[in-house]
C-alpha cells in the first residue's frame, strides 16, 4: 500500500485515526495506559456500549434512529433476570432476545405502517420501556442467578474476556451482513434514497423493519451481558445508552442522514470513547469535566468527517 | 453589444481521475445573450462553476470589466454583479418572495420586513413581474421561482446573469415569458449566459452560441451564422442524419392491454392496448395525468382497472408489478432512479439482486462482472464502476437508471421523460434502445413533454388532459398542432 492508499483508507475511517490519536496522548500522558491488561479491559468495557452500536449502525445507515435502544436494554434486562433466578439461563437468554426483537418490531411497525418519524416514535417506545422495567421490577433490583450464568459476563477464554469475544463475533456477523448481503445493500439504499429503493423493487418497509428488529436483538444480547457481569439486574439500566450509541455510530463516519457508515468505523468510535474514559480516570481527570471532554472529541470529529 | 464585459481565457480543472476542462476560452460582452451548449459531461457546468466562484480552476484567468479577478466563494461573484440561476433555484421555500429576495443582503442587524416588503414591491413593479411580495415561496412554481432568483440577482445589481438551463422545466408558455424577460434584461445592460439543450431556444434567445465538447471549446459563433446541423455537429462531434431514428416494425399483436385504468384524482377511465414492436406514446402538459398512468400500472400509485392483459396473462393490481416484468424508467432519475451516494455496481445490482445472490449473500464479483457487462452495453463513459453516481454526468446516469430496469428482459417497460437533461448524443443513443427493445417485443409506452420526440417516435400517441384521454392518433395523423390542441383540450378527439 503506498501513502495514497493510505491516506484515502484513512478518510475512509477517520475513526481509526481519532483511536490512533487518543492512543497515543494517552500513552505519552501516562505510563500505565498502555499495557496489555488494560488494553483488554478497555475492550471488555466497550463491548456492551459497542454491541448496541452495532445494531444503530445498522438503523442510522438506512435513515432512522433508534432511541429506545437504552430502556429496551432495562427491560430486556429485568426480564432476563427474573427467569435466570427462578427458572432457566436459556429460556432466560431467549427471552430477553425475544423482548429486544418484539420492541424492535414494534417500533419499525410503527415507523413504516403509521408513517412517522423514528425519533419520535422510538422516543415514546424509550419512555414505554422504561416504564415497564420499573413497574416489572417495582423498581427493585434483581439479584441472584445460579453461579454458571456468571460466565457470560465475567468468564474469560484463554485470557480473553467473553464479552470481548461476543463483540467481536457480533462484529463480524453484522460487518458481513452489511458489506456482503442484500440486508446491507438495502439499508444503503433506502437511507440514501428511499424512492429509488422502493422504485427498484425494494420492500422497503419489511426490511426497514428488520433494522430495528436487528438493533432490538443486539440491545438485549448487551444486557444479558452487563446483568450477567454485575450479577443483577437494575432498573436504571442502560440510562443514556442510546447517546452513547448514537456518539460511537457518527465518530464511526456515519451520517444522520443515512446511507452512510459502517460497523467496523463504529466499534474504533466506541473504543475512542471507551478509551477517553479509561485515560481519564487513569489520569484522575474530575469527573465534573470527562464528559465536557467527549463532547468536545465528537464535535472536532464530526467536523473533520464532513465532507465539502 | 459593445465592449466585452467578462473573458475567461485557457481555463483548465481537473478532477480526480477526468480532465473536466482543457483551455476553454469564452468572452462576454455587454448586452449579450450568450448561449452555452455542449453534451452532458462536456464541462458547461463546471466552467459555469469556475466563473461562478464555486470551483477554482487549475490555471487560466478571468477578466471582469477589464481586470483579472478571482473569486474566492459564490457570494464574492454575486457581490462584483455575477449571479447564476442553477437549475435547483436555491430559494427558502418557507420564505416569502420579500425575504428571499432579502437574505444575506440585510444591511446591519435588523430586518424590517415592511420595509422589505416595499421595495421588492418596487422592484418586482419595474420588472413587470407578477408576484406577490408575501407569497410563501413554497406556494409558487418553478417558473415563478426563476422570476424571484432573477429578482434577487437583479436586487443584488447584477451585471451578468448565468442561467442553467432555466427552461428543462417550465412549460412552453413559461419559456416564452422567461424570454421575453430575458431580451428585456439586455435592453437594460445585462449580459446572460444562457444554457440549454433545446436548440430551438437556442435560436430564439441568443446573440452568439460557444459549443463545449469532451472539456474542450469547439467554438464561438455567431448565431445566425450557424445553421442547426452545424451546431449539432459541433455538439456530438458527428454528423447525426436522423435526430430521431426509427427502425422498429409494429405489427397488430397486442402485448399489452388496459381497460378503464384509474389512478387517484391523477387518471380517470383510460383504455388502451400496446401492439408488439410499436412504441406507444403517451403526450400530455405537466400535470395532465401522464406519468401517473405509469407510476398507476408500476404499483407505486393505487390504480384501479377493469382488465389488465399482458402477453395473453390477465393481471390484477398489485403493490409489486415488477415480478410480472413491468418496468420503469422514472421520470426523474436523481429522486426516483438512483441512490446517487452509492456506486454504479450498486445501482444496479440494486433491482437485480437475484442474479448476484443466493439466499442473502451477494456476490460482490458477479455484481461487478454484471455492472462491467451493462457498462459497455450501454458505452456508460466513467472511470471506474466503483465511482459514486452523482459524480457521473446526467447522460451517464440515464444510461445507469435503463442498464438497472432494462437488466432482465422486460414484458412492459415504461419511459417517462427519458431523455430530460440529457444531451443530444445521449437522446440518440435512447431512442436506438426504445427502438430495440419494441422489435424484441417488448411493449413500449414512451412518456413525454417534448413533443418533437414523441412525434419523432412514436407509432400511435395518447394524448392526456386533466387525467382523461383526449384520444389516440395515428402516426399520419401526427401533427404539433393536433397535438397541442388535444393535450390542451381545445378539441377532443
Amino acid at each position: 500500500m503506498n501513502f495514497k492508499v493510505v491516506l484515502k483508507k484513512m478518510r475512509e475511517y477517520p475513526a481509526i485515526v481519532g483511536f490512533i490519536g487518543v492512543v497515543i496522548l494517552f500513552s505519552i500522558l501516562s505510563d500505565r495506559f498502555l499495557t496489555l491488561s488494560n488494553f483488554v479491559n478497555v475492550l471488555r468495557q466497550v463491548s456492551m456500549q459497542a454491541i448496541i452500536a452495532f445494531g444503530m449502525t445498522v438503523v442510522i445507515i438506512s435513515g432512522g434512529i433508534d432511541l429506545s435502544v437504552g430502556s429496551v436494554f432495562a427491560l430486556s434486562a429485568a426480564i432476563l433476570a427474573s427467569i435466570v433466578r427462578n427458572n432457566s439461563i436459556f429460556l432466560g437468554i431467549l427471552s430477553a432476545l425475544l423482548v429486544g426483537a418484539a420492541f424492535g418490531f414494534f417500533n419499525g411497525l410503527i415507523i413504516t405502517k403509521g408513517r412517522l418519524q423514528p425519533f419520535i416514535v422510538t422516543l415514546a417506545t424509550m419512555a414505554i420501556a422504561r416504564s415497564l422495567t420499573l413497574a416489572y421490577m417495582e423498581g427493585m433490583p434483581i439479584t441472584g442467578f445460579p453461579d454458571s450464568f456468571r460466565f457470560i459476563g465475567a468468564g474469560d477464554i484463554a485470557g480473553i474476556p467473553v464479552p470481548v469475544l461476543i463483540m467481536f463475533a457480533l462484529l463480524g456477523l453484522i460487518f458481513y451482513l452489511t458489506k456482503y448481503t442484500k440486508f446491507g445493500l438495502y439499508a444503503y439504499s433506502i437511507g440514501g434514497n428511499e424512492l429509488a429503493a422502493k422504485l427498484s423493487g425494494v420492500k422497503v418497509d419489511a426490511y426497514k423493519i428488520s433494522f430495528y428488529v436487528l438493533s432490538g436483538l443486539l440491545t438485549a444480547a448487551s444486557a444479558v451481558i452487563l446483568t450477567s457481569r454485575l450479577n443483577s439486574a437494575q432498573p436504571t439500566f442502560g440510562v443514556g445508552y442510546e447517546l452513547d450509541a448514537i456518539a460511537a455510530v457518527v465518530l464511526g463516519g456515519a451520517s444522520l442522514s443515512g446511507g452512510k457508515g459502517s460497523v467496523i468505523g463504529t466499534l474504533f468510535g466506541a473504543l475512542i470513547m471507551g478509551i477517553l474514559n479509561n485515560g481519564m480516570n487513569i489520569l484522575n481527570v474530575s469527573p465534573f469535566y470527562q464528559d465536557a471532554v467527549k463532547g468536545i472529541v465528537i464535535l472536532t470529529a464530526v467536523l473533520v468527517e464532513r465532507e465539502d | 453589444m459593445t465592449g466585452k464585459i467578462l473573458e475567461v481565457t485557457n481555463i483548465t480543472k481537473t478532477f480526480p481521475g477526468v480532465v473536466a476542462l482543457k483551455n476553454v476560452n469564452l468572452d462576454l460582452y455587454e448586452k449579450e445573450v450568450l448561449a452555452l451548449l455542449g453534451e452532458n459531461g462536456a464541462g458547461k457546468s463546471t466552467l459555469i462553476k469556475i466563473i461562478s466562484g464555486v470551483h477554482k480552476p487549475d490555471s487560466g484567468e478571468i477578466s471582469y470589466l477589464g481586470k483579472k479577478v478571482f473569486f474566492k466563494n459564490p457570494t464574492d461573484a454575486i457581490k462584483q454583479g455575477i449571479s447564476t440561476i442553477h437549475q435547483e433555484l436555491n430559494l427558502f421555500e418557507e420564505l416569502t418572495v420579500a425575504e428571499n429576495i432579502f437574505v444575506g443582503n440585510v444591511q446591519g442587524f435588523r430586518f424590517s420586513k415592511r420595509r422589505a416588503f416595499k421595495v421588492v414591491q418596487e422592484l418586482l413593479r419595474s420588472l413587470k413581474f407578477d408576484l406577490k411580495p408575501d407569497e410563501k415561496v413554497k406556494n409558487l412554481n418553478t417558473s415563478e421561482k426563476q422570476l424571484v432568483s432573477i429578482a434577487k440577482a437583479l436586487f443584488l445589481n447584477a451585471r451578468v446573469i448565468i442561467m442553467d438551463e432555466p427552461t428543462a422545466t417550465i412549460t412552453e408558455y413559461e419559456t416564452d415569458r422567461l424570454f421575453e424577460i430575458i431580451r428585456r434584461l439586455k435592453e437594460n445592460g445585462v449580459s446572460v449566459i444562457f444554457i440549454s439543450h433545446r436548440l430551438e431556444e437556442v435560436y430564439a434567445i441568443a446573440d452568439r452560441v460557444t459549443v463545449l465538447r469532451d472539456g474542450e471549446l469547439v467554438g464561438t459563433k455567431y448565431i445566425d451564422d450557424v445553421s442547426r446541423d452545424e451546431l449539432i455537429r459541433m455538439m456530438v462531434g458527428r454528423r447525426i442524419e436522423e435526430m430521431y431514428p426509427k427502425f422498429n416494425k409494429p405489427t397488430q399483436e397486442n402485448v399489452f392491454s388496459i381497460e378503464n385504468l384509474c389512478v387517484g384524482n391523477f387518471v380517470r377511465d383510460i383504455s388502451f392496448n400496446v401492439k408488439k414492436g410499436e412504441i406507444f406514446g403517451i403526450a400530455g402538459l405537466v400535470g395532465s395525468g401522464k406519468s401517473e398512468i405509469a407510476l398507476g400500472l408500476f404499483g407505486h400509485l393505487p390504480a384501479t382497472w377493469s382488465k389488465m392483459v399482458l402477453n395473453g396473462k390477465l393481471l390484477k393490481p398489485e403493490k409489486n408489478m415488477l415480478k410480472h416484468k413491468i418496468v420503469l424508467v422514472p421520470e426523474d432519475r436523481k429522486q426516483m432512479g438512483l441512490i446517487l451516494e452509492l456506486d454504479v455496481v450498486k445501482n444496479i445490482i440494486l433491482q437485480n439482486t437475484d442474479e448476484a445472490s443466493k439466499a442473502l449473500h451477494i456476490s460482490w464479483r458477479k455484481a461487478k462482472d454484471i455492472t462491467t457487462e451493462e457498462v459497455k452495453k450501454y458505452s456508460v463513459k466513467l472511470a471506474s464502476v466503483h465511482q459514486k453516481v452523482k459524480t457521473l454526468s446526467g447522460g451517464n446516469q440515464q444510461k445507469v437508471v435503463l442498464a438497472k430496469v432494462l437488466r432482465k428482459k422486460p414484458n412492459l417497460v415504461m419511459l417517462v421523460e427519458p431523455t430530460r437533461g440529457i444531451d443530444v448524443g445521449t437522446k440518440v443513443e435512447v431512442y436506438n434502445i426504445v427502438n430495440r427493445l419494441a422489435n424484441d417485443g417488448v411493449g413500449v409506452i414512451f412518456i413525454s413533454s417534448e413533443l418533437p420526440e414523441i412525434l419523432g417516435l412514436c407509432d400511435r400517441v395518447l394524448v392526456m388532459h386533466r387525467g382523461r384521454a383526449m384520444g389516440i392518433l395515428e402516426r399520419h395523423e401526427f401533427s404539433e398542432e393536433r397535438i397541442i390542441k388535444l393535450a390542451t383540450g381545445v378539441e377532443e378527439r
